[in-house]
């Protein structure tokens, strides 16, 4: 039987997006690593609750993450859940 | 290496600085660059401290985690965890950081305060964070992290005292880690980590609170525009085509004629003969006729070393991932193919930054076909024939060499693409993630260092194999001596008529006698030398002038006539001479780097046999084809 908290967090990531859909130009925050490459982006400074502002789409997107600019593919930004900053 | 000595060992994420502040500690003048992946192996130093106590550095690579799984962070990683049985784990560390961007490099920090080592935070670039509007504490970092913290703006030197006086001794004792408890897992300390660094930023390094639009941001919009992008690209690299003959014209006018009135006050001092001979046309005609070509390679180098300075790379590297995708590749095998245009061996090294281990043994398989500088030369000997030109129509020479490196490029791509499918699928899918540093100006002194340290590499090149081959073969082409006063009929009775009568049948079907194959053959000691080897076949007698000297050259070549009357150095044999030098693997060194790199001399034995059969291949078919 899934654990409540699970369900929680189930539900609250329903209600994100990833950074792949996201809009170009808008500022968000992280909410959740969520995929395989979790780790790898967790290292390069996608980490939960962070800063993110998406540049540019594309195959690969750029987006800076406190500051720096990073180029991403779209398999990865799908794998990083974000909310729209206040 | 002086074991007694203490090792501190320089840490922290790629592109943070580390190599600017070793040079600057220990006068060492390893390469530096503004994208990430510049060091790909560890390097070592020494220095003083104030109190005068001789001190081991060691540079490691970069790296974002001690979890890292390229190979260069791997280095970084087993050094950090005292894993890396030639080194000692490292007394203390300076974690080099970069203060704009202090949320994703503390995360290392904290990584190396767990290991239990002394730590000592350099905060470098400060001046590019205050410029980005962060408000830095170093007082609070330091109490927030307990490790020393010094401010540095390695690039301009300032600070450096002050990092020498916090390594002094007493080392810092190593630091606690307040943000782990204990029975954590891996994932609750990746986040408890997060969570104390967030803490720690909000504490000593604010940021603004709107994004600011910088000067990079703005070149960076038509840079890594879809349209404008691939526009400034495409001049970008063309001007470097470009600029290697028209700019460089000028310094090799000064170089020619200077040679030009060596050889000169040389034969006319010396009495006629064997003696007179060998020095004129042997040693100045041979080692001479490649020095001459310094001023492109420097040009080319520079070229090279200010898209490294400046931050291009990485954007090269972004536009053309879309195009490395479709034989396989990804935009971090461009940065390693680029500067193997330059030299394959620390392009092969630089694979090294590359996640698969796929994609990176198909990267060092097909770099040398990457047209790097040693085959230089021999294309701008090769190319006015071809066009049937003088020298001086920089624009059209220039456009031949662009489709000269392409044909290099693409022929790697399609053979990436069919190994990259052999090899299959990765067990573990990579996907493309590059960071973009924001644009530097150049750094002068390191760029003209590096191109000087390449300029004499290539001088002693000449020197010594390029001198020492021209003697061999002068030796060759006058022994044993005929009594016969007709040149051909004392080639011919010469060591070098006789080997190059030996090797002809090798060489004909692609278009080429004996003694163009005894050339191309001391070229696989290094490929320049096949002007030199070329010059003294067809005794080459050196003019004041530079182009003359180069045209003479040219006009003994397009004399040159097959024993039926016919030339022999038609557009046909032209283009497959071409063809062959730009397939051709004329280089030991890059075989025994790839050798070690790949871990295995099957994979560069099996690279040379292929492309130098591919480049005889080559050849063969666009002679026959073409004639």
């Amino acid at each position: 039987m899934p654990h409540t908290t699970d369900i929680i967090r189930a539900l609250e990531q329903d209600s994100l997006i990833s950074l792949e859909q996201a809009k170009v130009g808008c500022e968000f925050h992280i909410r959740f690593i969520n995929g395989p490459a979790c780790e790898k982006l967790r290292q390069m400074g996608f980490c939960e609750s962070m800063r993110i502002k998406k540049i540019t789409d594309g195959r690969n997107m750029i987006c800076t993450v406190c500051g720096t600019k990073m180029a991403l593919s779209r398999e990865l930004a799908h794998q990083v859940l974000v909310e729209a900053s206040s | 290496m002086d074991s007694d000595l203490e090792t501190i060992a320089l840490a922290g994420n790629p592109n943070a600085g580390k190599t600017t502040i070793f040079n600057a500690l220990t006068g060492s003048h390893q390469k530096v660059g503004n994208y990430a992946g510049v060091t790909v192996a560890k390097k070592s130093g020494e220095f003083f401290t104030p109190h005068g106590r001789k001190i081991r550095l060691l540079d490691l690579p970069g790296c974002y985690s001690l979890q890292g799984d390229s190979p260069d962070q791997v280095i970084a990683s087993r050094v950090l965890c005292g894993q890396d049985p030639e080194e000692p784990a490292p007394a203390l560390v300076i974690n080099v950081v970069d203060a704009s961007a202090l949320e994703r490099h503390l995360q290392l920090t904290l990584e190396l305060i767990e290991l239990g080592l002394p730590v000592v935070l350099a905060l470098n670039m400060v001046d590019v964070a205050e410029n980005n509007g962060i408000r830095l504490d170093p007082a609070a970092l330091s109490d927030q992290l307990g490790i020393p913290v010094v401010s540095l703006m390695a690039t301009k030197g300032k600070g450096l005292v002050e990092l020498k006086q916090a390594i002094r001794h007493p080392l810092p004792q190593a630091a606690e880690t307040p943000w782990l408890q204990e029975g954590m897992t891996a994932e609750q300390k990746t986040q408890a980590r997060i969570r104390y660094i967030q803490q720690t930023c909000e504490l000593a390094a604010r940021r603004p609170g709107a994004a600011q639009q910088l000067f990079s941001d703005r070149l960076d919009y038509f840079l890594l525009h879809p349209f404008f992008g691939w526009i400034a690209f495409a001049l970008i690299m063309f001007a470097l085509f470009w600029s290697i003959f028209s700019i460089s014209s000028i310094p090799v006018g000064w170089l020619e004629s200077a040679q030009g009135a060596l050889q000169d006050f040389i034969a006319t001092r010396m009495a006629t003969g064997d003696l007179n001979d060998l020095i004129t046309q042997g040693i100045i005609g041979g080692a001479g006729s490649v020095l001459v070509f310094l001023p492109q390679i420097v040009i080319l180098f520079l070229f090279i070393g200010l898209l490294e300075s400046t931050g291009y790379m990485s954007r090269a590297a972004f536009l053309m991932d879309g195009v490395m995708s479709r034989v396989g590749l990804s935009g971090k095998s461009f940065l390693p193919l680029l500067s193997a245009h330059a030299c394959a061996l620390p392009a092969i090294m630089a694979a090294r930054t590359i996640d698969s281990a796929k994609e990176r043994l198909v990267t060092i398989f097909v770099a040398p076909w990457m047209s790097c500088s040693a085959r230089l030369p021999v294309y701008l000997l090769l190319v006015p024939m071809l066009l049937q030109s003088e020298e001086g129509n920089s624009m059209q020479q220039g456009l031949v060499m662009a489709a000269i490196y392409l044909v290099g490029i693409f022929t790697a791509f399609a053979v990436a693409k069919i190994l990259r499918k052999k090899l299959g699928p990765d067990e573990q899918s990579n996907h493309f993630m590059m960071e973009l540093p924001p644009f530097h100006p150049p750094q002068w002194c390191y760029i003209l260092r590096h191109v000087r340290d390449r300029a004499w590499a290539f001088v002693k090149n000449a020197g010594t194999i390029i001198l020492a081959i021209s003697i061999i073969l002068w030796a060759l082409q006058t022994y044993p001596k005929s009594s016969s006063e007709d040149p051909a009929e004392k080639l011919s009775h010469s060591a070098m008529g006789r080997i190059s009568a030996f090797i002809e049948p090798v060489f004909a079907p692609i278009g080429h006698d004996g003694k163009t194959g005894a050339a191309i053959l001391t070229s696989f000691a290094a490929r320049e030398v096949f002007v030199s080897s070329i010059a003294i076949m067809h005794h080459v007698e050196e003019a004041d002038d530079e182009v003359e000297t180069r045209g003479t050259i040219r006009s003994q070549l397009q004399a040159t006539t097959w024993a039926d009357g016919r030339p022999m150095f038609t557009t046909a044999s032209l283009i497959s001479l071409l063809l062959f030098y730009i397939y051709a693997l004329q280089c030991l060194p890059t075989s025994a780097v790839v050798a070690r790199e790949t871990g295995s001399w099957k994979w560069a034995i099996g690279q040379f046999a292929f492309m130098s059969a591919f480049a005889w291949f080559a050849a063969f078919l666009a002679f026959q084809l073409l004639s």
